[in-house]
Parts: structure tokens; sequence; C-alpha cells
């Protein structure tokens, strides 16, 4: 039973892998017996990871990418190519940059809109292409994109990352659909509230507990499992889904908690 | 990282209509640890079901239970959970296949399936909830199928019954959510042992389809329903996780 959740002899790109979600995925990754190349804009956190990984006992590599930027991301897939031979998963973790978060949406300016999207949406696309060809050719893959309950609500306060996490849930199906005859899995994750070092600290978990069912936030921990899982071969059958971890907000819809009607049969 | 995935020391209670998944998903829950009572509401080959189990070597009991006599019900589970210990994992099984163009589905056949399919659910949910309460700790995971979310010619009696479980699933999780419990679905779509039963033309018409290019084996599930079962569970609830080759995402 365990073997369906290995990933040995497998090779994996994390985008975003230096902090918060995408490094509690490689990390885990590795611990089933991935190795990885980490890529983000900043070497520092990158290297830090790595070593980790080292420590785990896998290779890595960190390589400095903008996937914005789609000579760079190219540059990420040949180079893993090239020093690992293969490339197995791809994980589109790169974004949740704060600096989108909290601009109101009618206060927004073309500049933030654009850019927004661009580190939120178009380096997915980026990366899914590149590796995508990849994938075609030798026939086996997946990949994961990571989106959030943002991009199905309407969280104003998150504006242009709600509307590229939306996007993300699309191109997961639009790239499942081009992939599924060459033998790749395409699939998301969709995470509710989580304390990462770039969302927030003890007080947050405090407060956003108070509008979820299960009481608290996740943490990216949380979140490698699934990855783990739609990594593996424990998810042979899946492609074009998006997989929701938010401790029960969807399925109540944000009603307010406690919130108990009680009507007896007349 | 296995050991989050492992279910060393629970108890799971496997009850409903059992079919070719509904092994699958005891097996996989027993191979990763787990103590295993099987409450069969149909006919199956219980010395062979049991002889697969056992090679797991954990405690494993086998009792056919009506799943229409709720006082039969109930007793069952409270014996259960005596000689057990406890139950924490309830994985209830709808999976009662049953199709018919609708003006001829007979009042009998309609409550047959909604009574084995969603009542079924109900009645062990209620029962082993009690407990899980009690434990302040639970996974409950619902066997359906995708037609729990969408239509089919000739299946309105199974989209019913198994849109129940899907909408069951999702306000158990939000009523218990607070108190350990998590509550998933696992809702395959085509997989080989029903396309069996199909007729040669529509078989090709369905692989022609599914955007993965074949059906799915029921052993693809059980390490879904592992996952759904263990520790690593403990943020996801509420969820119908459709295991379906991207059917569901074909324009």
């Amino acid at each position: 039973m365990f073997e369906k959740f290995s990933l040995e002899g497998k090779v994996a790109v994390v985008t975003g892998g230096g902090t918060g979600i995408g490094k509690a995925i490689a990390l885990n990754m590795a611990k089933v017996g991935a190795n990885i190349v980490v890529a983000a804009r900043r070497l520092t956190p990158l290297e830090e990871t790595k070593a980790e990984i080292e420590d785990i006992g896998r290779n890595a590599m960190a390589i400095q990418t903008d996937v914005t930027n789609s000579e760079q991301v190219n540059n990420l897939m040949e180079e893993t190519a090239s020093e690992f031979g293969r490339l197995d998963i791809l994980v589109n973790s790169a974004g949740a940059i704060k600096e989108f978060f909290n601009i109101s949406l009618l206060e927004m300016t073309d500049e933030q809109w654009r850019r927004g999207l661009d580190s939120e949406l178009t380096g997915t696309f980026y990366c899914s292409r590149a590796a995508g060809k990849l994938l075609m050719k030798q026939h086996s893959g997946k990949i994961i994109n990571m989106s959030s309950l943002s991009g199905m609500v309407g969280l104003t306060t998150t504006a242009v990352y709600g509307v590229a996490k939306a996007g993300i849930i699309e191109l997961t199906k639009l790239f499942a659909m081009a992939l599924a005859r060459h033998g790749v899995q395409v699939n998301c994750i969709a995470g509710g509230p989580i304390l990462t070092p770039t969302i927030g600290g003890q007080k947050e978990s405090m407060s956003m507990g108070r509008f979820i069912p299960v009481g608290y936030p996740d943490k990216p921990e949380g979140i490698a499992a699934l990855a783990v899982y739609l990594a593996s071969e424990a998810s042979s059958y899946v492609t074009g889904a998006t997989y929701i971890i938010d401790g029960g907000i969807m399925a109540g819809r944000y009603a307010p908690l406690g919130y108990a009607p009680y009507i007896p049969m007349k | 990282m296995q050991e989050c995935f492992c279910l060393d020391g629970k108890i799971a209670l496997i009850a409903g209509y059992f079919d070719r998944v509904t092994e699958v998903i005891a097996l996989a829950l027993a191979e990763a640890g787990a103590d295993i009572a099987l409450a069969p509401a149909n006919e199956v080959a219980l010395q062979e079901v049991a002889g697969k189990i056992k090679i797991f070597k954990h405690r494993f009991l086998i009792t056919p239970i009506n799943i229409a006599d709720h006082q039969g019900v109930r007793s069952y589970v409270k014996r259960t959970i005596s000689e057990l210990g406890g139950i924490d994992i309830l994985v209830n099984s709808s999976r009662l296949q049953f199709a018919k163009p609708f003006l001829e589905i007979s009042e009998e056949e309609w409550h047959k399936v909604i009574d084995a399919n969603l009542n079924g659910a109900f009645r062990y949910s209620k029962v082993v909830g009690e407990q899980m309460l009690k434990q302040k700790r639970g996974r409950i995971i619902n066997l359906i199928s995708a037609l729990s979310e969408r239509g089919l010619s000739n299946c309105a009696a199974l989209c019913t019954s198994l849109g129940g479980v899907h909408q069951l699933t999702q306000a158990l999780a939000i009523e218990w959510a607070r108190y350990g419990i998590r509550v998933n679905a696992i809702a395959p779509g085509w997989l080989s042992t029903e396309v069996s039963s199909i007729e040669k033309p529509m078989e090709e018409a369905l692989l022609k389809y599914i955007p993965m290019g074949r059906c799915g084996q029921p052993e693809e599930l059980g390490a879904l329903a592992v996952l759904l079962a263990s520790d690593s569970c403990d943020y996801i609830t509420g969820q119908t996780f459709l295991v379906d080759g991207g059917i569901s995402i074909r324009p």
C-alpha cells in the first residue's frame, strides 16, 4: 500500500520551493524518495531547502528562476533534464506574493492587475507548457497546480490573486485534456486559509479560526500529503481535478459558525 | 512521511452494499494497518473475502447485516464497538447499482435504491457518529460515484440516492467539524468492473469519451481511502473526490 505513495527514482521540479507550501511539498516529496529541483526568485531560501533535502538523503538542485520569464522557465526544465536525465513531476507553487493581497478591487492600478496576473497565473502556464512538452515525450508525468478558495468565492481583498487562482483551476483542466492521451496527469490543490511566513502568525491563526468549521487554519505540511498523493501512483486515475483542502469551508460555504437552526416536524 | 498514512491501531467498520470497490477499500485499509469489521448488506463470498483480509494479520470480523433494519444496525454497531474497543473509521459503501428508464421504476425499486445507498449511510453514520463524538475523533468515508453530481439516462434512482450521500457528506462534515470528525466521499467514474455489463458499441464509445482513454480499476481507489482515513486528512472534510480519468472536464 505504501509503495503507491512512493516517489522513489522520480524527479520533481517545485517552483516556489524555497518557502511555505512549496518548501513543505519539496521536503515531503524528498521523504518519499524523489530528487528535487527547487526554483524561485530568491536564491537564499532555495539553498536552505536544497540543504535540507540533501540531509534527508536525496539529490537536489536550486535554480534561481522568475516564472514570469519564459526563457528562464525553459532553462529551468532543460537544466533539470540535463542534470537528472528526466522530469517526472512539476509542482507550480510559485506565487502568493504578499504585495497583491489587501488591495481594494476598485483602487487597484493597471500595473498591479497585470503584475498580479503574471506572477500568479502566467507563471503556472509557462512552467506547465515547458514541462508538458518534456513529459509528453516520456509519455508519463504529473503536474500539480496550486489554487485557493480565493479562486472560488468573492474575496475582494485578494482580487487579482483570486482571479488568477480561478484561472489556475481552468488551466488545470485544459492541460489535463491536452495531455490525457499522452500519459500525463494534471491536477490542482485548492487550499483554504493556511499559515505560512508570508501570511501570518499566532494572532492571525486565532482570528482565522473563527470562520473555519474545524476551528483552525492549515499548516503547509497539511497540503504536502495531498501533493504526494497527486504526484504518485496512488492517483493513477485522477486528472483535471481540483481537490479542496480547507477545513470544511466550502462544504458550508462560509455560513456563520454555530448557526444550527432547529425546526421540529409539524 | 509514510507514517502519516499509517493506520496502525485504528479500527475500521465497512458497511453497506459491497462490490469489488468495497473489497479493494477494505484490503487497502487493512494493508495500511487497520483492524477491519465488515458488515455487508448483500450476498458476498464471506470465506473468500475473509481469506484475503486475514493475510494482514490484524483483527478482523465479518457479519452480514440487513441494512434496512435500523435496530439491527444499531445493536450490531454497539456490539462491534464493545468487542473492538471503538471505531475510528466508518466506510459507508453505497454501491448498489441500478439503472432503468425512469417510467419503468417501481415504488419498491426506488425505495430499495434509496434505502441501500442513502438510508444505510444515515443509519451507520448515526450510531458510529455517536461513538466518534465521544472519542472526539473519527473518519467517515462514503463510497459513492460520479453520478452523485451529474445525471445519466436511466440513472435517476442512483443519481438521487448518491446525490443524497454527497449532501450528507457536506452536512455532517460541517456539523461535526469541531469534534475532530472528518467526513468525505470517494466518487469513481467508469470502472472496468461495471463496463463488462455494457454492450460492446457503448463500451467503445465510452473509451473514446474518457480523456484518459480507459476505465478505472477498483485498485486505483484504495490509496485515496487510506489518505482520507489517516491523520493526513486532518484538514480535509466535506469533499467528494472524483477519480474519473478526466471525464468530468470533458468538453
